[in-house]
């Protein structure tokens, strides 16, 4: 092997290698579960779970979805349609997979992604104030506050927020993603109806969350600011506020970074109880109804847009590792 | 010898390996301590979601009749008691022993079990399956990282593509893959979780393998002709175990959460076991009712995580204490 001058290593090569590697990840995870699937005992089109079906049915819907042909064939069927962006028709809805995805990924995005956002805004405004407050007291108080929020799980969560809010106060509805009259509104309170649907599964996806990385930031901007650099910028002149935000917080922010592609798989995985719990019509609760109604291409159809969904998060953190701080990008080779 | 004491204490301090220990010990006594059996329903109408703290008594009005009631009062030709939700009385003759006491700490669920008791069983359940796990997946993480580590090149590149594929994938997914499609079990189960607990581990050891395998401690240990399995047994695990202790007391927190997350979802092993995601579910369907049948259990996961968390927290810390005074 040849030794690399690290300038090679140009920032295109890196997202060329990294994009590959995550191509093969999505592919091998996928084949995984098809593998999973296809070993499992028991037949969908099973005439019992079929309701008021026949032998003569059952045995034609295995025949229409090709369940009855041999292991080797239908993956590879499998394989090509997916390489041609065709994911199959779902068994249980007897649409194709695609569109049920594609309405579901859509909704999950809606409830993930102000999650997302909030968390990483409210954890990090948390633990810059522990690591900057000069009283101890301050700091402890809300270290201790994170890590009790932390330990709770957010469907643990969602139950006494749902008690408190929904059935107790009324202020919130504690189910779906719309009022069932909220069709023909008007766009505005369309709007405002859907956001409040919102705020429970969003409130118990971020807060724990939220708690973590506010301990994180906070062990991390603590150790930053013992550094020889802020106090040498403080040695310089700068101001307390000047040398902490701009130098420390720049070094704190670089694990944060890589804790942004590991937030995704954690909100997706998460996701899926909270969706359940509040019928939130999204990726995580179809994911659940297929896996109950043994429904293999929507099955497959899900796990592949997760795990797409975790390898770019994981690949956008690198990304971003590499773009603040060249030595990532060296590290790589 | 200042250092270490001081390190004890303050790790006593903090409380979590107490919590910890406590909460595990509760859940192995648990069939002991319990004051009832977790599945027993004398009287559904009667005991149905009572709230906690409630003293009730049990009124044998029947050969295969039992009442519970609360509120008892003797009068005059009999008893006078409420029981759901209404005065009641019962003639003195129809009572065939004396009234026994009923005390539900933490109050009974939808078909009037007590919460306590079943809490009890359902955390050794989950907590023992939990262990299970970790162990599993210790096991298998620190071989494959250790091995990983110390053969590089192929057997290197395949382990830690392995570990890259299962982590690509959602593990609530995956267990909830396995545990719709095949039946669940408790063996099932603990391969599952221990499954896909044990890459971070892996990834870990390798880590550490590899700082490990330049060191004089293992070159020392090479020349003096050690085989691989010495090596890694001997050399190499009693250097990182206080590491790989923190970081599995860390899987042992998720894999209860994730654990719980499965049996609330319907998905965790078969009755009779109960979980307390078991339990957490049925407090999801007496929400409008009862708020304590949710709010019990999700406490009880909430302390064990965090106690366990924060024995983690003071482990790491003896292991590799703050510099700074």
């Amino acid at each position: 092997m040849e030794r690399r001058n690290p300038g090679d290593s140009t920032l295109i090569g890196f997202v060329l290698r990294r994009l590959l590697a995550a191509i093969l990840l999505v592919w091998a995870a996928a084949t995984l579960v098809f593998l999973l699937v296809a070993a499992a005992p028991g037949d969908p089109f099973d005439a019992l779970r079929e309701p008021g079906a026949s032998a003569a049915t059952a045995e034609r819907l295995r025949q229409v979805f090709g369940t009855s042909r041999p292991f080797f064939p239908r993956y590879l069927d499998w394989l090509a349609d997916l390489l041609q962006g065709d994911l199959g028709t779902s068994w249980s809805y007897r649409q194709p997979v695609a569109v049920l995805v594609r309405g579901a990924s859509l909704n999950t995005l809606v409830m993930a992604g102000p999650a997302l956002v909030m968390q990483f805004a409210l954890g990090l405004a948390a633990g810059i104030a522990a690591a900057r407050s000069r009283r101890p007291l301050t700091d402890r108080g809300i270290s201790a506050i994170a890590a009790a929020l932390y330990s709770v799980p957010s469907y643990c969560l969602a139950l006494p927020l749902a008690w408190l809010l929904a059935v107790r106060l009324g202020w919130l509805p504690a189910s779906q993603m719309h009022s069932p009259e909220a069709g023909p509104l008007p766009l505005r309170s369309w709007l405002l109806d859907t956001l409040r649907h919102l705020v429970l599964p969003c409130v118990a996806l971020i807060v724990p969350t939220a708690a973590g990385i506010a301990l994180y930031v906070r062990d991390q901007m603590r150790a930053a600011l013992g550094r020889g650099f802020v106090i040498a910028a403080r040695v310089r002149g700068l101001g307390r506020r000047e040398a902490e935000l701009r130098h420390a917080l720049r070094v704190t922010l670089l694990p944060v970074a890589a804790l942004l592609g590991l937030a995704l798989p954690g909100l997706l995985g998460g996701s899926v109880v909270i969706e359940v719990l509040f019928a939130w019509p999204g990726l995580g609760r179809l994911a659940y109804q297929a896996v109950l109604a043994r429904d293999l291409p929507l099955i497959l159809g899900c796990t592949c847009l997760m795990s797409v969904l975790v390898v770019v998060g994981g690949l956008a953190a690198d990304l971003a590792a590499a773009a603040l701080d060249p030595r990532a990008r060296e590290a790589q080779e | 010898m200042r250092g270490p004491r001081r390190a004890v204490t303050r790790s006593a301090r903090g409380g979590g390996p107490w919590a910890a220990t406590g909460i595990a010990l509760l859940a192995l006594a648990g069939p002991w301590v319990a004051p009832y059996p977790p599945d027993r329903q004398e009287d559904v109408a009667g005991a149905r979601l009572l709230a906690p703290l409630t003293r009730a008594h049990a009124l044998a009005a029947g050969p295969h009749r039992i009442l519970i009631v609360t509120d008892l009062r003797r009068t005059a030709d009999g008893w006078e008691f409420n029981r759901a939700g209404r005065r009641q009385t019962l003639a003195a003759l129809d009572l065939k022993e004396e009234p026994a006491r009923r005390f539900y700490l933490l109050g009974t669920d939808t078909l009037g079990r007590d919460l306590l008791s079943q809490l009890l069983y359902a955390a050794r359940h989950s907590i023992g399956l939990a262990a299970l796990c970790v162990a599993l997946a210790l096991v298998v993480g620190v071989g494959a990282g250790a091995s990983a580590g110390l053969a590089g090149g192929l057997w290197d590149e395949i382990l830690m593509r392995g570990v890259d594929v299962l982590m690509a994938v959602p593990r609530l997914l995956v267990l909830l893959v396995c545990s719709a499609l095949f039946s669940p079990s408790i063996p099932l189960l603990v391969l599952v979780l221990g499954g896909t607990t044990w890459t971070g581990l892996a990834r870990l050891t390798r880590a550490e393998t590899l700082a490990f395998r330049e060191s004089g401690l293992a070159q020392a240990a090479r020349a003096a002709g050690a085989s691989a399995p010495r090596l890694i047994l001997r050399h190499l695990v009693p250097q990182i175990a206080p590491l790989i202790m923190v970081f599995a007391a860390l899987r042992f927190a998720d894999t209860i959460v994730l654990e719980s997350a499965l049996s609330f979802l319907g998905l965790g092993v078969p009755p009779p076991a109960v979980s307390l995601g078991d339990v957490l579910a049925s407090g999801r369907e007496a929400l409008y009712e009862a708020w304590w049948v949710s709010a019990a259990p999700g406490l009880l996961i909430a302390a064990i995580v965090l106690s366990v968390r924060s024995a983690a927290r003071d482990l790491f810390r003896l292991h590799d204490p703050p510099s700074l005074a």
